[in-house]
């Protein structure tokens, strides 16, 4: 067979990924599931398949299968759904499916396990965490989460059982860039992609690791406004190739190139002077800073031609305001992260793009929406609190360090649960209660997790399937698909205010429960039944929308209902549509816009482009640094990883048809580097440094640096209850150290290995 | 014949996500070791750093001279009013001619059924409901485009008359009717 990147899908005759393991028990294939029923006409609901969270339109046709389709009422979605969310029926009746509770019988990890009910599910749960909590205190306990509508119900057990200890992934994916703009702006920034004329990446995989309004915002400036791309990546993935320019940057050194542009922006004096100086703070130290920071020395840094970096900057000032410099994602490049993600941020300030078409914005959910309109253009939903929820002495395990304040509320430093397991720092954990997490996959250094997992006194994993993660646990409580279960009301606000809501398309297969319900059934059993008081969903969402009925059942008629104009404060076309739509709206400034109403939840009230905040907390980070990393020994290779469309990082290598979508992930290498290894393209290697060993298959091609190694992310697991992924590719995880990035508290995603021909 | 559906596939837009091979799949209920669709993301071509994809989409063609219906004894494959190169299953003698005779390797015998299949536009599952092809409404990047091009105003039409676009293996005389728009090296054209 020829190996080149197309094998990755598979063609017609290739037969159905992995084997069957029938005898699995708790699984569909073990108890049997009859035919799929539930509605036939299409129900507006909400994906799960990726973080995204895209509003889909589901059916079932003939008893036999889900059709599902993007929701046409979300415009900015365009009824599109991608492959991972086209796919999800294929997870729903999967026969290696958990559809009932399982209980441990052998060794932790062993893999050997006993279907039980739900009520012995929960008073073994019960039994061991209230034991726990009474001779270690509650906060010996950790709670983990895949985050969004998932975790709400979840933290809340947390909280009423007494822990701190809630993590979400964020520290594993996307958590660097909300650090840098809650330091900078004070709260998340979004991207106006559609609307931009010239956009610079460094290598946000958007053609690969889909999200679909920024996918199609991208596609949209690239194919229908002529937007130029410029795309700064060490691989050439599909983003670098619809790019008008690619620059095969050397690993870990975007930061160079970042605070370059800005260097060039102040001292070509091409930076929007009068933004600068009203709305930010810190701008002389930053510009001190920043004049070392020349183009011929980010080249000697990058590989990128000082003139390109010259030349592009001057392009990307000539088309600002509407142009942007993308912030990125999951991507910890290297332990300067904060610093990187600050860069980028604040080249965005320098051309004075905040709140203007194509470039960077602030969400406007209904409350704020409101004010501007001077009348209720949007609902407000209520959020059902609990009063007097048990108050928690305890300080969170991540809570040791101050520097890294702005992640404790935004889901913690996950990894810290290693330290806090292993070497009971800053005190013991005992026990671990995960929900729809991974960490086995995302978390570095996977050797560690196991050992984490195995020292704990008891673990809990609610999943879909047998997980990495979940096949360490003493009990898993099989969770209902999303196609399976109602959900809340979700805020889906862009420019301008949006609602959601996932809804039950089919009847619940087997014996799960939505996660809502399980943490609730299991509150009772803890003995917090008071913290508990709504009956279900639908008394949940009818406190959302304040008994407004008729305003529920559009919404869930519709699936997504989105209220007045999208508005941005500083864009004149904008202001004027708004203020022509709702008479009593906020006078606008001389100018025509509302600039003069555009505040941030800083220390200062401005754009900390320096922070003395920042400053306090961690020394020596006020201002925006240079600092040099070291990634690799000199005689290793670069590693990287990245996502790939059709699997969503370390949720779907089970899922029959994206299995067989693909399955495995070749090691991208280059010719020459191959050449020197005597390595050809499908040659079984191994991949290995300080931190772990890999089998994978080699892949040659031209599209990687010669210095550098990539794999998508999410393969390669390692027990045998997946048996379609396990076995197949490498595992990234088991070759990232572990390492806390300094104020963002990110794991680290690049590293050195070595590679040898087995 | 009043209606002469054609595809045409973007190959500056495509992403080569597949999207388009998972909704097909689920519409026509396409078993998994079969397909009537996939995009092959080719290449990289070129020298680094001087590279480029291909997005090359494998389906029927839907040849106005279709060779499959050519060679077809029984009549089981067809063009029926629409223009729609066709199979009707009652009719098939299961002699595999028509998989042998396309030169585009697109024809499979379904395992469900042990009929040859291949897309049909969505003739018998979306069409009749008056929708457009699956893999062309969910498309994320709307690389896909699908209608009648002997209507002037089409979309379709507009976009064969003002963009660049090429048929495969044109020269066998095939004359299919799925269309390509081709990538342009470093960048998308407006
Ligand atoms: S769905 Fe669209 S972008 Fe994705 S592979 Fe198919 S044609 Fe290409
Ligand atoms: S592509 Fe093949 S199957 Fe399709 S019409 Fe042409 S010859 Fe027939
Ligand atoms: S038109 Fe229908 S049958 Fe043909 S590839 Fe697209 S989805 Fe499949």
């Amino acid at each position: 067979m020829k190996l080149d990147r197309r094998t990755f899908i598979k063609g017609a005759g290739a037969s159905t990924a992995g084997c069957m393991l029938a005898s699995l028990p708790g699984s569909i294939a073990a108890l049997g599931a009859g035919p799929v029923s539930g509605s036939a006409k299409h129900v507006a609901s909400i994906c799960e398949m990726c973080s995204t969270r895209c509003p889909i339109s589901a059916r079932v046709v003939n008893g036999q299968n889900v059709s599902i389709l993007g929701n046409d009422k979300a415009k900015s979605y365009g009824g599109a759904v991608c492959a991972r969310g086209g796919a999800g029926h294929s997870l729903l009746y999967d026969k290696q499916r958990i559809v009932k509770p399982l209980k441990r019988v052998g060794e932790r990890g062993e893999g050997k396990w006993q279907e039980i009910d739900w009520q012995e599910a929960y008073e073994t749960i019960a039994k061991n965490l209230n034991r726990i909590k009474q001779q270690h205190g509650a906060e010996s306990v950790a709670f983990s989460s895949k985050s969004g509508s998932l975790s709400n119900h979840f933290f809340h057990l947390a909280k009423a059982f007494g822990s701190p200890n809630t993590f979400t992934h964020a520290t594993t994916c996307p958590g660097g860039y909300v650090v840098a703009a809650k330091a900078m702006f004070g709260s998340k920034a979004k991207r106006d992609l559609g609307n931009s004329k010239y956009i610079i990446n460094f290598g946000h995989n958007l053609y690969e690791g889909i999200n679909m309004t920024e996918t199609r915002g991208l596609m949209k400036a690239q194919s229908d406004k002529g937007a130029k791309l410029v795309v700064f990546e060490p691989r050439f993935s599909i983003v670098a190739d619809k790019a008008d320019e690619w620059y095969a940057i050397k690993p870990g050194t975007d930061i160079a190139v970042a605070l370059s542009i800005c260097h060039v922006l102040i001292r070509d004096n091409l930076y929007d002077r009068e933004f600068v100086e009203q709305y930010v703070e810190g701008f002389d130290d930053f510009a001190k800073e920043v004049e070392a920071y020349t183009p011929q020395w980010a080249e000697a840094i990058c590989d990128v031609p000082a003139e390109d970096i010259r030349r592009i900057t001057h392009e990307l000032a000539a088309a600002a305001p509407h142009a942007v410099v993308d912030f990125g994602h999951r991507a910890t490049f290297t332990t300067e992260e904060f610093e990187l993600r600050r860069a980028l941020f604040a080249a965005n300030v320098l051309i004075g793009n905040i709140e203007r078409k194509g470039g960077l914005y602030f969400g406007k959910k209904a409350k704020n929406y409101n004010k501007f309109a001077g009348e209720m253009a949007a609902p407000v939903l209520a959020k059902p609190g609990v009063k007097n929820l048990p108050k928690i002495e305890a300080k969170r395990i991540d809570m040791v360090d101050e520097q890294y304040a702005l992640i404790w509320s935004s889901g913690g430093i996950y990894q810290s649960i290693l330290t806090a397991a292993l070497e009971a720092q800053p005190y013991q954990l005992r026990a671990w209660v995960m929900s729809r997490t991974n960490p086995m996959q995302t978390m570095t250094d996977r050797a560690k997790v196991v050992e984490a997992l195995k020292a704990m006194e008891f673990v809990v994993a609610c999943d879909v399937y047998i997980s990495e993660s979940a096949a360490y646990a003493d009990i898993i409580l099989p969770e209902s698909t999303y196609l399976e279960r109602d959900e809340e009301i979700a805020d889906k606000s862009g420019k301008n205010p949006a609602y959601y809501v996932r809804q039950q398309v089919v009847d619940t297969i087997g014996d799960t429960k939505p996660s809502w319900l399980i943490w609730q059934e299991l509150g009772h059993q803890l003995g917090l039944s008071q913290y508990f008081p709504w009956e279900n969903m639908q008394t949940l969402q009818l406190f959302q929308v304040d008994k407004d009925a008729a305003l529920l059942s559009k919404i869930k008629q519709d699936g997504w209902v989105s209220f007045g104009k999208p508005l941005m404060l500083r864009e004149p076309s904008m202001v004027k549509a708004f203020t022509a739509q709702y008479p009593n709206a906020k006078p606008v400034d001389a100018d025509g816009t509302y600039a003069s109403q555009l505040s941030f939840k800083t220390p200062s009230g401005k754009i900390e482009l320096s922070s003395s905040k920042v400053e306090k907390m961690a020394p020596g980070r006020g201002v925006i640094k240079y600092r040099e990393v070291t990634m690799k020994k000199a005689d290793e290779l670069f590693f990287i990883q990245g996502k790939v469309a059709v699997h969503t990082n370390s949720a779907t290598h089970n899922v029959p048809m994206l299995a067989n979508l693909m399955s495995n992930n070749g090691v991208w290498i280059h010719p020459v580097t191959a050449g020197h290894l005597k390595i050809t393209s499908g040659d079984k290697v191994r991949i290995y440094n300080d931190t772990g060993s890999e089998e994978g298959h080699a892949l040659v091609t031209p599209g990687i640096r010669p210095d550098t190694v990539f794999a998508y992310m999410g393969f390669g697991s390692k027990n045998k209850e997946l048996s379609r992924a396990t076995g197949r590719g490498v595992h990234c995880g088991n070759l990232l150290p572990h390492v806390i990035s300094p104020v963002t508290g990110m794991n680290l995603h690049t590293t050195g290995v070595k590679i040898a021909k087995l | 014949m009043t209606k002469r559906y054609v595809l045409v596939h973007d190959e500056n837009k495509c992403i080569g996500c597949q999207a388009c091979n998972v909704a097909c799949r689920s519409e026509n209920n396409v078993p998994e070791s079969v397909t009537r669709i996939q995009v092959r993301i080719e290449g990289p071509h070129g020298n680094f750093p001087n590279l480029h994809f291909k997005y090359n989409r494998v389906s029927c063609e839907q040849c106005e001279n279709a060779p499959c219906v050519k060679v077809c004894p029984t009549g089981a494959a067809y063009v029926a009013d629409d223009g729609i190169v066709s199979i009707n299953e009652k009719k098939c003698v299961g002699c595999l001619y028509c998989v042998a005779a396309c030169p585009y390797k697109v024809r499979f015998i379904n395992p469900d059924t042990k009929v040859p299949d291949k897309c049909d536009f969505c003739k018998k599952t979306r069409l009749a409901r008056g929708e457009s092809p699956a893999c062309v409404s969910v498309c994320p990047t709307d690389a896909l485009c699908f209608g009648d091009a002997n209507d002037p105003q089409s979309e379709v039409s507009q976009l064969l008359d003002t963009k660049t676009n090429y048929q495969q293996k044109a020269n066998l005389g095939t004359q299919p009717r799925v269309y390509r728009i081709p990538s342009r090296k470093g960048g998308i054209k407006a």
